[in-house]
């Protein structure tokens, strides 16, 4: 049954996998990051690695030498220090790393596409002699051997050094607990430095080894390396030895499967499984295992804000500035109309990849959960659509084109239910690899299969009779792009948003006060599948073919970071960063795209809140500066700022003397910066006031403007009003016209000024004692 | 409409070897402010948990009124009328005061049907009222507007109590809700607790602060090792001679 040669054939696979396990767990041992740019920083070592002995024409052992014993450490060190460190030192949340780290495999994804293309290279030289030693009668590679021998050092040194030095003690003790192990003196950075540059040593080692095995390809070998997280997910994030045990394990079984002969329906889905085992193992192990050993607060809700860390939930002031934010969005789309035809056909992907990320801003940005399995509910609703208008899904009658786009994208949410129900029992960590296998199995066992995706055809589409051309298409894509604002929409709005957004500030608290949490998060979820159905099924009809590359499981990891770094709960951000995409994608080579989302999601490493936010400051400064043109320039002096009450409950009440609005910017600027500066935080905020005076009054700008000038004994330029009068216009069209959430939204009570309170007139007194006030 | 009952009917708990509750019985009755005392591992905490749903017994039931609640999750016995608010208060800290109290106002009966197309939903205005005369009557109507992130915890327990009680309880678990006040904020905070169950809420009180117990609660349960030992009226609890050795000899009390 156990056919030797076979096991020792898989053995090879399975000592590579776990040799990527051993560094997945020593990165995430010391630092609390589960790499997901392991397979990237494997591509990149042995892209270069090939250029080296191939296209230079250096010694093997030179190259190998330059790639794994200087360059991957280099990586791993670089990293740590301009990536992972700054995260640490103010204490990102781990969905934060999550997302930096896959901003990582995506910039390095990007760099090996933009030098080395997409295409598939199969002449990487290997590692080790392409030798074999036969013992009793059976032939093993030398390549296995080595491998073998690196695992057995790899797990002794670590071993060695963890019970038996210091190092090893600190690196203990910056595992259990890293600001405390710095206030007891542990070189903290020095440890985590240590652990990514062994990590990445051994991505390195992973990448040259499996490059001359398989196709060198910056997606497929990625790919690849991110399946044997199925060895780690085995270990539960903890346990070496376990992975190691769980990468051999697979892989002989994996080459095992090979020797049965399965025929009839399944003989494909079988065939798969053969070459496909580790990506079925780590789908398994995820549902098998409840609770993988997270560490730090691994297990809580990502937060994933565009507005900062701690999330604004929409003063006026945020709101007008998303006004330019949806202005942008609203020109990005309308503007193809008027392209020549070529440049129109480009900009079919933009509503459709903007629906993709739509579909993820509403399980990321409104529930908090990460969701990295997007392609395949996308390829669904594509496959779906398509096999509805040809009329060939379960025995259904043919439908006419449009109508099988909007049905088959409805058919996704079936699919998402119950592909949904045990993800969202998971959170952080597992819930992100869950929906990742999820899209990945999708992709290997029905977009790879010919049996479903061949022979579809993209028909043209009629409406009325009437073949519908391009610029109806488009239109036809806009509205589509429509429903799925209004999907989100009603997610953000009313009761179903306020729970939603009780649920990710604090699922406890919403469940004691009967929110029925994981329905709701279930409701986001096949949502968020259906729309990102209707996304695949436009971008398919667009692209007038189905590929299966289109929805590889990467993809939905590009998509998410790119989800990320426009604004995760931003609807606009999702169509802004569509049209850049695919505009990137159109105008310059390829795979930069990939390289611009890794480097702006990199910068998510010092711009907490990323690309949104980092606008959003630009505009807040901008309108700053514009709002000292309101007054005359003597009469200037900033408002002072006036005390707030202390002591006792008093204190309950943050600063009531501003205005309602710039007290909730003044306390989120509180709350970012701890408790420990509350005034020095507080005295930033009657800029906030300067501003968000006249410009949160809306169509009555300027008789605001004059009442907030007038109270503090200003006059308003003659230029501030005639701004002031175009601001007041243009803002209130607009909001008219793009019905996306904006971020006041959120809170719609919260965001509407103090109604009848002109600014600063609540008196500090009245409201210091609201306790007494229950016993009236 | 009548309030229900809470009761809880031989409570065991237990973890791997130990009982951490043993046969517990207690009823919190309506109108009544019942308290739960006991030393650091006496197993009150536990006794909470079972009861507000975050954990399931070994044995044992926790009826409300008529129905037996036992299996039921912590969201669903909040619409039913049981609510809890926690050691740390947990408000939703992005949103506003006034939204945090929506959330409970909304959330009582499940219709997310509605829901879900936003707008349009019958009695949202009524919604809007109860939330209105709720800050008012707790004095929150000054923070309104407030996102609760930014709030100290006097603010936020009141704030917490204030959504609880917008859910429109039949009965109220507190778990240390004098946590992280000083002297007279709980003062004040006993005096709302007493207005609550006036008008005939039964609130649950566990809390280490021995003083508030006695003072504010109408029976009150003492907890030792996983059992009651003593229950009655506060002095009566007082004077019991395990409570004097156990609980109060210790220092806790003076």
């Amino acid at each position: 049954m156990i056919s030797v040669d076979l096991a020792i054939a898989g053995l090879a696979i399975g000592a590579i996998a776990a040799l990527s396990g051993i560094g997945l767990l020593v990165t995430y041992r010391t630092n609390g990051v589960l790499n997901l740019a392991q397979g990237g920083i494997a591509a990149l070592v042995a892209y270069v690695y090939r250029q080296m002995a191939v296209e230079w024409g250096l010694p093997k052992w030179l190259s190998a030498v330059i790639a794994l014993a200087i360059l991957s450490p280099l990586l791993g060190l670089l990293l740590e220090r301009f990536v992972f460190r700054p995260l640490a030192r103010r204490r990102a949340s781990a969905a934060e790393s999550l997302v930096a780290s896959l901003g990582v495999l995506v910039l390095t994804l990007g760099m090996c596409a933009g030098i080395w293309g997409l295409g598939s290279k199969n002449d990487t030289p290997p590692l080790f002699p392409n030798k074999s030693v036969g013992i009793s009668g059976h032939r093993i590679g030398v390549d296995t051997i080595s491998t073998l021998v690196l695992i057995v050092v790899c797990c002794v040194a670590l071993g060695v050094v963890q019970n038996r030095t210091k190092f090893g003690r600190q690196m203990r003790a910056v595992v259990d607990d890293r600001q405390l192990a710095e206030l007891s003196s542990v070189p903290a950075d020095r440890v985590a430095a240590v652990g990514w540059a062994f990590g990445t040593t051994l991505a390195g080692f992973t990448g040259v080894l499996l490059a001359p095995r398989l196709q060198l390809s910056p997606y497929g070998l990625s790919l690849v390396v991110l399946e044997t997280f199925a060895v780690v997910v085995a270990a539960r994030l903890a346990s070496l030895p376990i992975a190691v045990f769980a990468g051999l394990a697979i892989g002989i079984l994996q080459s095992e499967l090979t020797q049965f002969k399965v025929d009839g329906q399944f003989a494909d889905v079988y065939r798969s499984l053969e070459s496909n085992l580790f990506v079925v193992a780590l789908l398994v192990l995820l549902l098998a295992i409840p609770k993988l050993r997270e560490l730090g607060d691994a297990g809580s809700a990502g937060r994933f804000s565009s507005r900062g860390a701690p999330d604004a939930a929409g003063t006026v002031e945020e709101r007008s500035k998303d006004l330019v934010w949806k202005l942008a969005g609203f020109i990005m789309l309308l503007a193809p109309l008027l392209f020549r035809p070529a440049d129109l056909r480009s900009a079919f992907d933009v509503p459709a990849v903007a629906l993709i990320l739509l579909s993820m801003v509403i399980v990321t940005g409104y529930s908090g959960q990460v969701s990295l399995g997007v392609a395949g509910y996308a390829g669904l609703g594509a496959l779906f659509s398509l096999k509805l208008a040809n009329g060939d899904f379960l025995g259904l009658p043919r439908l006419p084109g449009l109508l099988a786009i909007l049905v088959g994208a409805i058919l996704v949410a079936p699919v998402g239910l119950i592909t949904g129900y045990p993800a969202i029992r998971r959170r952080g960590l597992t819930l992100a690899l869950t929906t990742f296998a999820v899209g990945a199995v999708v992709s290997q066992f029905v977009f790879e299969q010919p049996k479903f995706s061949s022979g579809l055809y993209v028909n043209a589409l009629y409406l009325g009779g009437w073949q519908l051309n391009d610029k109806a298409f488009y239109i036809i894509e806009l509205v589509g792009l429509g429903l799925g604002l209004l999907a989100v929409r009603s997610l953000h709005r009313g009761r179903l948003g306020r729970a939603l957004l009780a649920v990710r500030d604090n699922s406890g608290g919403a469940a004691a006060v009967g929110v029925d949490v994981r329905n709701l998060k279930l409701i986001a979820f096949t949502m968020s599948s259906v729309v990102a159905g209707l996304g695949g099924a436009l971008l398919v009809q667009g692209a007038s073919s189905f590929s299966s590359t289109t929805f590889q499981p990467i993809q939905s990891l590009l998509w998410f970071t790119a989800m990320v770094v426009f604004g995760a709960d931003s609807a606009v951000g999702a169509i802004i960063g569509a049209s850049l995409i695919v505009a990137i994608d159109v105008l310059a080579p390829s795979g930069s795209s990939t390289l611009a989302i890794g480097i702006l999601a990199l910068s998510l490493s010092w711009l907490p809140g990323g690309l949104a936010s980092a606008v959003r400051g630009l505009v807040r400064f901008v309108a700053q500066r514009l709002a000292d043109q309101f007054v005359e320039p003597e009469e200037l002096p900033r408002p002072t700022r006036r005390t707030p009450v202390p002591a006792g409950l008093g204190a309950a009440i943050p600063r009531p003397a501003v205005p309602a609005d710039a007290a909730t910017w003044a306390s989120q600027q509180t709350s970012r910066m701890g408790d420990a500066d509350p005034a020095g935080a507080s005295a930033t905020a009657p800029a906030a006031v300067w501003v968000s005076g006249p410009l949160a009054a809306g169509t009555t700008g300027i008789e605001a403007a004059e009442r907030v000038a007038a109270e503090r004994g200003l006059t308003l330029t003659s230029f501030g009003r005639a701004l002031l009068g175009t601001l007041g216009a243009g803002a209130t069209g607009a909001a008219d016209l793009i019905p996306a959430p904006a971020a006041g939204q959120v809170t719609p009570s919260g965001s509407r000024p103090a109604a009848g309170q002109p600014a600063g007139s609540v008196p500090a007194a009245s409201s210091s004692n609201h306790l007494e006030g229950g016993r009236r | 409409m009548s309030r229900a009952e809470l009761r809880a009917v031989g409570l065991v708990r237990r973890y791997g070897g130990l009982t951490a509750v043993d046969h517990v019985d207690m009823s919190a009755p309506p109108g009544l402010i019942t308290g739960l005392i006991g030393p650091n591992g006496a197993g009150k905490s536990t006794v909470f948990s079972l009861l507000t749903g975050v954990e399931q017994p070994d044995e044992g039931a926790v009826m409300l009124g008529d129905r037996d609640i036992t299996k039921l999750r912590p969201d669903k016995r909040s619409r039913l009328g049981l609510v809890q608010t926690f050691q740390v208060p947990s408000l939703f800290t992005s949103m506003t005061v006034r939204d945090n109290l929506l959330v409970g106002v909304e959330n009582r009966r499940r219709d997310y049907a509605g829901g879900l197309f936003g707008r349009g939903i019958r009695g949202n205005a009524r919604h809007d009222e109860v939330v209105d005369e709720m800050l008012a009557s707790l004095g929150l109507t000054d923070v309104a507007n407030v996102i609760t992130g930014s709030l100290p915890t006097g603010a936020l327990r009141l704030a917490e109590c204030a959504r609880a009680l917008c859910t429109h309880p039949d009965v109220l678990l507190l778990d240390e809700p004098a946590s992280g006040l000083d002297a007279a904020e709980t003062e004040r905070f006993s005096q709302l607790l007493r207005r609550i169950a006036a008008n005939g809420v039964a609130i649950v009180l566990v809390d280490h602060d021995v003083d508030l117990v006695f003072t504010v609660c109408d029976q009150v349960y003492a907890m030792v090792g996983g059992r009651v030992v003593a229950h009655g009226s506060p002095a009566a609890v007082r004077a019991d001679p395990t409570v004097q050795s156990v609980y109060l000899a210790q220092g806790t009390k003076a």
